[in-house]
């Protein structure tokens, strides 16, 4: 249901260890003298910092670098992290009106998706169901996500969401849905709609 | 990152490598925090803060093919190699395809221009253990899914298991098909005799 930050993540994972790699690679072709034959950098004996560290790193111009470098790695690394949060990318409100000149129609979509959910709860073998609408009124985008009980009739369930709630939902939206995305999930409880009765066990004649 | 309203992604996919990205993400803000607050002593009390001391003088003093240059190349190249992997190998897809091709009626126009229906790998091995242990003979009984296999694990009473094997993986095969995942994953299933 929720989006994640794959392609995201594979894009700097490849990015970092291309860096990385290729930094590693170089420091060990140097440290082995074979860069020097090549490139002509420094002998491997050398030291890695030639000249004063301790100058270097004195004026005040050092720090304020450092800390504006500090500021852009931290906050690309906390952009990262955040990225993992998964989202859900629910769609703004649908605009039912043509042209908005004797009025606008908006429809929030959560409205239409917990209609949807409240039918598809009734469906023999359902314990529970999410939907999650995107897309626009005019190509609405739907996301659904039903758990059904672990001996329930699955090609059932399925049958009667693409027969009866999908149609009804294009009906009601005067569209058709430009994709349905279905997720069914297994669970060993029941179904939870209906009404409990307990029994006191006295029988009236 | 991404616009509200936009288009789903498909359910089935391949996995978004969240946890390598999460360590390297912490690690990069990690150095991030300490380079800003090595920076801050520095501004605020005139002087790099004693830590610094150790490391600045250690690098000094460091040569190109002193061992330690060698371990952390070594090292670099172990996590670039890893890092490489983490984003070139695709992983196994998060979910197994159900057809529903043949579930609506013969006339009706399909309900969505794009669909997709699909059963989550743990989804179908919940499934593969329910008709387990619904089978005369077993008395518990554990599954494992891939896009591919699933296995079950069975625990017996009987001595004798005979052709609870078989049984048991015509059982949940049947099931995985009455369910629709197309294609059905091969089933295999381990039977030990509870002593």
């Amino acid at each position: 249901m929720r989006q994640n930050a794959g392609t995201l993540n594979r894009t700097w994972l490849a990015i970092l260890g291309i860096l990385v790699l290729a930094a590693g690679t170089a420091l060990l072709l140097q440290a082995s003298g074979t860069l020097q034959e090549f490139l002509n950098t420094a002998p491997a004996w050398q030291s890695v910092i030639t000249g004063d560290l301790h100058a270097f790193l004195a004026p005040q111009g050092v720090a304020a670098v450092v800390l504006i470098i500090g500021l852009i790695i931290g906050v690309l690394g906390l952009l990262w992290i955040i990225a993992q949060i998964p989202r859900r990318n629910s769609a703004g409100a649908y605009r039912l009106h043509d042209d908005g000149s004797q009025g606008f129609t908006l429809c929030d979509p959560s409205v239409l998706a917990a209609a949807v959910e409240k039918q598809i709860n009734t469906l023999p073998g359902v314990v529970t169901s999410a939907a999650l609408l995107r897309g626009s009124a005019n190509a609405p985008d739907l996301t659904l996500k039903v758990t059904v009980n672990d001996r329930a009739d699955v090609r059932d369930v399925i049958r009667r969401i693409q027969t009866t709630t999908l149609p009804e939902l294009s009906s009601a939206l005067e569209a058709p849905l430009q994709s349905c995305r279905l997720q069914i999930d297994v669970s060993g409880r029941t179904q939870s709609t209906g009404t409990v009765v307990h029994s006191t066990g006295t029988v009236v004649y | 990152m991404s616009r509200p309203g936009q288009r789903s992604t498909r359910l089935r996919h391949r996995p978004s490598r969240a946890i390598p990205a999460l360590i390297a993400g912490t690690i990069i803000l990690a150095a991030g925090v300490g380079l800003v607050w090595l920076s801050v002593t520095r501004l605020v009390s005139g002087s790099w803060p004693a830590v610094l001391q150790g490391p600045v003088d250690w690098l000094a003093g460091l040569a190109w093919n002193d061992p330690a240059v060698w371990q952390i190349g070594t090292a670099a190249i172990v996590a670039g190699v890893v890092l490489l992997l983490c984003a070139i190998i695709p992983g196994g897809f998060t979910a197994l395809t159900i057809d529903s091709s043949g579930t609506g009626t013969r006339d009706a126009a399909p309900p969505a221009q794009e669909q997709e229906t699909v059963m989550t790998r743990r989804a179908v091995a919940h499934l593969a253990k329910a008709r387990c242990v619904q089978i005369d003979g077993v008395g518990s009984a554990s599954a494992t899914a891939t896009t591919r296999r699933v296995h079950v694990n069975v625990t017996t009473s009987l001595h004798e298991p005979g052709d609870l094997r078989q049984r048991i993986t015509d059982a949940v095969r049947a099931r995985l098909e009455e369910a629709g995942l197309s294609p059905v994953p091969q089933v295999t299933a381990t039977v030990r005799s509870r002593d």
